[in-house]
């Protein structure tokens, strides 16, 4: 018979709980560089980046670039929002909801595309987009063209990003297990088909641009109260690949995938700080590595769960290898 | 027209380019039948069933579902309006499991909507409850309760079809089309099939097309049957009549001469 995994409220609940009071811990007793902090800040930003990547490009699997213009976005509406209405500090959750919402509406016209053209054609559509968002903030005098927006609040700490994280691990879960997630993935594997058992691909597809876009933009809004500033730059042909290195190291379609994604290549990226610009080379070179190599990531479609649900069956089953062994054997 | 009538054809058309791959076909189909279409290969079978579930738009002519025009209807909404299809070449969610496959079957029944997911409120749950029960009772119904937590893909070909099949009812159609369900069984398997295909028929009280090259499953259970050749309608009749219809034989079999 069927056995039911069940959502054990101690299995979620605790590692928050445990990971919450490390963060305290590590912040408010200063057990960690300011430098360590920031790498920890970064790599729970993109996470969130990675998850809204994750969306499109793994449940939803199409192969889409428009992530470093919804960043993009998401930054600049955050920080104008925060240098001219939301001044203080208790508005920030105002900033970053106001981030992710117009980037959100972004994604809302950029998934309009998607309904029509397919594969290759859609991935160009969406590169064209981040360039176009990247040379349109580069032209606007109003957000200081290409010198960008210096001076912005620094209102991100540890404790705003994480939480984020929750947040945003929180509902991509919701929307994985709802029947919209069940239909992203039917999509990915067959579009007709899926059609053809009442499946509404207009709507999942909706849904998916718009959720992966306000958890980017969201990422972004961080990014900048982080930063202090932010400029078109940082929002070109590096922030794509990067998204992508993150997205296909840790594993399409699972969200423990791009946490890991997101952890490793953080970590690596800063330790690499050494090598200067060539460090980007190591980008590239990793995204055809693992292309080849290790073509679903570290967690393609797996979640941490099932990698213990497996682990536990092994081991129940040795257990049982031997029982049974040592029956023969008598 | 036929008021009577579940699906009416009214002289459908549809070309690609120059191909006419139906070829102003009309026919009634009446609540309850199996209702069966035949033909060489190339004879627009397939296609009758592309048109009836919205993939292609018929060139010209119209489609009546109930009475009512369906046409420019989108897939999705006709399917989940009443009239569902299978496949000739089985197409399963291969890497999902088969009870997820009837779970994304049932997409149009499930009436919740995005807030209730972002808040788990309790219709979210009542309605997650009620549609594994209703796949499990599918599953249970087609005997694949044993697969339910298996990946679709990795089953064998028989069992594969059954869950299409299966998948096909998570929809809560009215009118079942079948894509040549029979295609690489053997005889015994074929009785099966048949006696399955009445068994759901009224169990869900359905009416079932069934596009089929195996006279064995079209002769035996259905009340009436269409034969197309080139796209046009050939024949149209019982079992009995179209196993001596001269036109129906000269098609399969080649002319036939007057004096054998």
């Amino acid at each position: 018979m069927i056995t039911k995994r069940k959502n054990h409220l101690l299995g979620d609940v605790i590692p928050v709980i445990i990971i919450a009071a490390i963060l305290i811990v590590l912040k408010e007793f200063k057990l960690i560089s300011t430098s360590r902090l920031l790498i920890l800040q970064y790599i729970g930003l993109y996470s969130i980046f990675v998850l809204g990547i994750n969306m499109v490009n793994g449940y939803l699997g199409i192969f889409s670039l428009a992530h470093a213009g919804f960043m993009a976005s998401g930054a600049y509406a955050a920080a104008i929002s925060s240098k001219y209405f939301f001044k203080e500090s208790w508005m920030f959750p105002l900033i970053l909801l106001f981030g992710g919402l117009i980037a959100m509406l972004i994604g809302l016209i950029m998934s309009i595309p998607s309904f029509k053209a397919k594969g290759d054609y859609l991935a160009i559509i969406t590169l064209g987009f981040s360039l176009i968002v990247q040379s349109f903030l580069q032209n606007w005098r109003f957000v200081g063209a290409s010198k960008g927006i210096n001076n912005v609040a620094k209102f991100t700490n540890i404790y705003w990003v994480y939480g984020c994280l929750l947040f945003a691990i929180i509902i991509v879960r919701k929307f994985i297990n709802s029947k919209y997630g069940r239909s992203l993935k039917a999509i990915r594997e067959d579009q007709v088909a899926s059609e053809l058992v009442s499946v509404d691909v207009k709507r999942a597809k909706t849904i998916a641009f718009a959720v992966s876009a306000f958890l980017i933009g969201i990422s972004g809004a961080l990014l900048v109260h982080l930063l202090g500033y932010t400029s078109p730059s940082a929002y070109g042909y590096t922030n794509i690949v990067d998204g992508l290195v993150m997205v296909y190291l840790g594993g399409m379609g699972s969200i423990t995938g791009s946490i890991v994604g997101a952890t490793l290549w953080q970590i690596l990226i800063q330790t690499l700080k050494n090598l200067g610009t060539w460090r980007w080379v190591v980008g590239g070179g990793l995204l055809c590595v693992i292309m080849i190599f290790l073509t679903n990531g570290i967690f393609g479609n797996k979640e941490l769960s099932d990698a213990i649900h497996a682990i536990r069956k092994y081991f129940s089953r040795s257990k049982t290898n031997k029982t049974i062994s040592e029956e023969t054997t008598k | 027209m036929n008021n009577e009538a579940i699906v009416s054809f009214k002289n459908v058309c549809m070309y690609f380019g120059g191909v006419k791959a139906i070829d102003d076909i009309s026919f009634d189909v009446d609540e309850g039948q199996v209702f069966g279409i035949i033909g060489p290969n190339g004879a627009g079978k397939t296609t009758i069933f592309n048109v009836l579930s919205g993939i292609y738009k018929p060139t010209s002519g119209d489609i009546y579902f109930h009475n009512r025009r369906i046409n420019n209807l989108p897939p999705n909404y006709i399917t989940g309006n009443g009239i569902t299809r299978t496949f000739q070449n089985i197409r399963l969610f291969e890497n999902q499991t088969v009870l997820d496959n009837l779970k994304i079957a049932h997409y149009s029944h499930i009436h919740y909507g995005i807030m209730d997911v972002i808040f788990t409120s309790n219709r979210f749950k009542k309605e997650e409850e009620r549609i594994e029960e209703e796949s499990l009772a599918i599953l249970d119904f087609m005997n694949l309760t044993a697969y339910a937590e298996q990946k679709a893909g990795a089953l064998p070909y028989g069992a594969q079809r059954r869950i299409e099949i299966a998948r096909a009812l998570s929809c809560k159609p009215e009118v079942l089309l079948l894509d040549e369900p029979a295609a690489g069984m053997n005889p015994v398997e074929i009785d099966e099939l048949n006696q399955l295909i009445l068994k759901i028929r009224n169990q869900f009280n359905l009416t079932v097309l069934v596009v089929e090259h195996q006279m064995r499953l079209v002769m035996e259970i259905c009340n009436e049957i269409l034969v197309t050749n080139f796209g046009r309608k050939l024949a149209i009749g019982k079992p009995n009549d179209i196993k001596n219809n001269p036109e129906v034989l000269e098609a399969y079999l080649g002319k036939v001469k007057s004096n054998e």
